[in-house]
C-alpha cells in the first residue's frame, strides 16, 4: 500500500522532472566544484527569472490548448519601445514602461483575437506577430542597440535592482519570478478560472457547453503572455542598462522547451506550475552547468536538446501508464 | 396530463443555403422519454443544437414551460433548465469527476473575486461524492479521480448526474450509447428510466431502435427537417417506426423483409 502511494506520487511529471533535476544537479556539482560557488549560483539566479516569467504564462496557454511564439520578439520590443520613448522623446521613465506595456496588452490582443474569433492555429497567428514584433523592434532601432540606460530611478530598482545577500549577488526581478509563480500556480490549481483553463485545452466544446466563455479566456491569457514577455524583457535591459531589437531571439522555443519539459501537456488540458519551474531551473542549470564540465561550445546544443528528449519521453512513458484514453 | 415543459412552434433554421429545419413543432411534458428519430441529416441534431443554444433559431418560437424563451447561447439553455449530452463531448477528460461535475458552476469562496475567486474544494468534493452515491453508480468512484481513467459508461453516467444535479427539467441526449459495450449500453438506459422517475424530461436521440422500445414513452419521428410522426411506443411497434424513419408504407416494407 505504502510502496503504491510513493510509486503514485513519483509518476506525477512534476515529481519525476524534480528527481531528474536533483540527479542534474549532484551530477554537476561533483563534475565541477564551481557549479555550486556564490557567484556562480548568483549567475544563474540573474538570469532564471527572465525567461522563467514567461514560462509561467505559457503554462497557462499552453493548459488551454494554444501556444505563443512571439514571447522571444515582444521580450525585445517592450522595452524599446520604452527606452526609445525615455532617451529620444523625453518621456517620463514611469509613462515610457506603461506605454511599452500597453503594446504589449495590444500585441497579445491580437493574437487572441485572430486566433479566436478568426479560427486560425495560434501557431500560424502568432508565428506572424513575431516577425511583425521583431521587425518593428528592428526598424525604429534601425537595428542598433539603444544607448545605455544610466539613471537609477524607482522604477529602475523595482525591475532590476540588486542587493547582497550573505556572498550571493541577488536582484530584485527574483522576487517578480516568485510572487508571479504563487500567483499562476494559484490561479491553475485553486482558481475558478483555472478550472476553466484546464477545461477549455481538455475539451473546449464540453467547455463551452458548460457556459465557460472560452474565448475570453483565451483572448485573456494571450494577453497575460505578452505583458509578462515585455515585463521579462524591460526587467532584462534594465539589468543590463540597454536595450536591443535582437534581445530574445530564440527564446520562445526555449520557454517552451521549459514548460513542456516540466511536464505540461503541449496539447492543452494539463498544467503544472511546479512543473514549469522545475523545467525552467532545469534548462537554466544545464545550460550553465554543460559550458562548467567542459562540453566544447559548438556541441553545447546537442546535449541540451537530448536532455530534453529525454525528459519528454519520460513523460510520455508516464502518461500512457497512467491514463485510459 | 403532466404540465408542458417544453415546446418549439415552427422552428426554422437554415445554414446558406440549406434549410435544416423547416418549421419543426414538438411538445415535451414533464416526467416523460421522447425519443428522437430520424435518418442522417433529417435534423435531428439541428433540432437538438437549437434547443440547447449552440445554433440560434431563425424563425418559429422556444417556449420553457408556457414562457417564450430567447436561446442564444449555451448559458442561456443552462440557465433555463435545458441540459444537453453530447456523445462523449460533454467532459473534460483531464479533469477530475468533482470539478467536471461543476464545471462552470464551481463553489467558491470569496465569490467577489469573480473568475479569481478560490474553488471551495472541501464543498465541491461533499456535493460530487454524495452526487455519485445518490445517482448509485455502481462501482465505487473516487470523486478525484481524472475523466480519462473512466470507461465510456462510466462517463455517460456521470454526465448525466450532472445534468439531474443541477435539477435541469430537461436533458437531451446526444446518441448516449455510441460507442459503448452491451453491459454499459443496459447501464446507461437504467439510468435514463432513473432520470425519468425522478420526474426530469428525457429528449434521447439514437440510432438504435431497440433502445427506444427499452426506454422512451413516445417516438418523434423527423424527416427532412420537419416533425413528421409522433407515436405512443405502446401504440406502435418496430416496422411502423422504421417504415416512418424512411418514409415509406408498413407493407412496402413488410414485403421487401418477405423477399429478402
Amino acid at each position: 500500500m505504502r510502496g503504491d502511494r510513493w510509486r503514485g506520487l513519483v509518476a506525477t511529471p512534476q515529481v519525476a522532472s524534480l528527481i531528474i533535476l536533483a540527479v542534474v544537479l549532484v551530477g554537476f556539482s561533483l563534475a565541477n566544484p564551481n557549479f555550486l560557488s556564490p557567484l556562480n549560483i548568483s549567475n544563474m539566479m540573474a538570469f532564471l527569472p527572465e525567461l522563467g516569467i514567461m514560462a509561467l504564462a505559457m503554462t497557462l496557454l499552453l493548459t488551454a490548448g494554444e501556444f505563443d511564439l512571439s514571447v522571444g520578439a515582444v521580450f525585445a520590443l517592450g522595452p524599446v519601445i520604452v527606452m526609445l520613448l525615455a532617451q529620444t522623446a523625453g518621456v517620463d521613465i514611469g509613462l515610457a514602461l506603461l506605454v511599452g506595456l500597453a503594446v504589449c496588452i495590444a500585441i497579445g490582443a491580437i493574437n487572441g483575437i485572430i486566433v479566436t474569433k478568426i479560427g486560425i492555429s495560434s501557431f500560424l497567428v502568432t508565428l506572424s506577430m513575431l516577425l511583425i514584433a521583431r521587425g518593428a523592434a528592428l526598424y525604429i532601432t534601425q537595428g542598433f542597440p539603444l544607448k545605455s540606460w544610466d539613471q537609477p530611478g524607482i522604477f529602475v530598482t523595482l525591475l532590476a535592482g540588486s542587493f547582497e545577500l550573505g556572498p550571493f549577488r541577488l536582484y530584485v526581478s527574483l522576487f517578480w519570478f516568485v510572487g508571479l509563480t504563487l500567483l499562476a500556480a494559484y490561479i491553475l490549481n485553486w482558481s475558478k478560472l483555472g478550472n476553466w483553463i484546464s477545461a477549455i485545452g481538455s475539451n473546449r466544446s464540453a467547455a463551452v457547453a458548460r457556459g465557460v466563455p472560452a474565448d475570453a479566456v483565451k483572448i485573456g491569457l494571450f494577453i497575460a503572455t505578452s505583458v509578462l514577455a515585455g515585463l521579462a524583457g524591460m526587467i532584462s535591459a534594465f539589468r543590463i542598462s540597454a536595450a536591443s531589437p535582437v534581445a530574445g531571439t530564440g527564446y520562445e522555443l526555449e520557454v517552451i522547451a521549459m514548460v513542456v519539459v516540466g511536464g505540461t501537456a503541449l496539447t492543452g488540458g494539463y498544467g503544472t506550475i511546479l512543473g514549469t519551474v522545475v523545467g525552467a531551473v532545469m534548462l537554466r542549470v544545464i545550460r550553465n552547468g554543460i559550458v562548467l564540465i567542459g562540453v566544447p561550445g559548438l556541441a553545447f546544443n546537442i546535449f541540451v536538446g537530448a536532455i530534453i528528449l529525454v525528459m519528454l519521453i519520460m513523460h510520455a512513458m508516464i502518461q500512457k501508464r497512467s491514463a485510459r484514453r | 396530463m403532466t404540465a408542458e415543459v417544453l415546446r418549439l412552434e415552427s422552428v426554422r433554421k437554415s445554414f446558406g443555403s440549406v434549410t435544416a429545419l423547416r418549421g419543426a413543432s414538438l411538445s415535451l411534458r414533464e416526467g416523460e422519454v421522447v425519443a428522437l428519430l430520424g435518418d442522417n441529416g433529417a435534423g435531428k441534431s439541428t433540432l437538438i443544437k437549437a434547443v440547447s443554444g449552440v445554433h440560434p433559431i431563425d424563425g418559429g418560437a422556444i417556449y420553457v414551460r408556457g414562457e417564450k424563451a430567447s436561446i442564444r447561447s449555451a448559458r442561456d439553455a443552462i440557465d433555463l433548465g435545458i441540459e444537453t449530452i453530447h456523445q462523449d463531448t460533454s467532459l473534460a477528460p483531464d479533469l477530475s469527476i468533482a470539478r467536471n461535475l461543476f464545471l462552470g458552476r464551481e463553489p467558491v469562496k470569496l465569490p467577489f473575486l469573480g473568475v479569481f475567486a478560490p474553488i471551495d474544494f472541501p464543498a465541491l468534493r461533499g456535493a460530487a461524492s454524495a452526487l455519485l452515491k445518490r445517482v448509485g453508480i455502481s462501482k465505487k468512484l473516487d470523486a478525484d479521480a481524472a475523466v480519462n481513467t473512466l470507461s465510456g459508461g462510466e462517463r455517460q453516467s456521470i454526465a448525466i448526474s450532472r445534468a439531474m444535479q443541477f435539477a435541469a427539467k430537461v436533458i437531451i441526449l446526444d446518441e448516449p450509447t455510441n460507442n459503448l459495450g452491451v453491459e454499459e449500453t443496459h447501464g446507461v438506459l437504467r439510468f435514463v428510466k432513473e432520470v425519468r422517475d425522478a420526474r426530469h424530461t428525457v429528449l434521447f436521440i439514437t440510432h438504435n431502435i431497440h433502445h427506444v422500445f427499452q426506454v422512451a414513452d413516445r417516438i418523434v419521428v423527423m424527416r427532412r427537417g420537419e416533425i413528421v410522426a409522433e407515436r405512443a411506443v405502446a401504440d406502435t411497434n418496430l416496422l411502423e417506426v422504421e417504415a416512418l424513419i424512411m418514409g415509406v408504407d408498413v407493407s412496402t416494407l413488410a414485403e421487401q423483409a418477405k423477399v429478402h
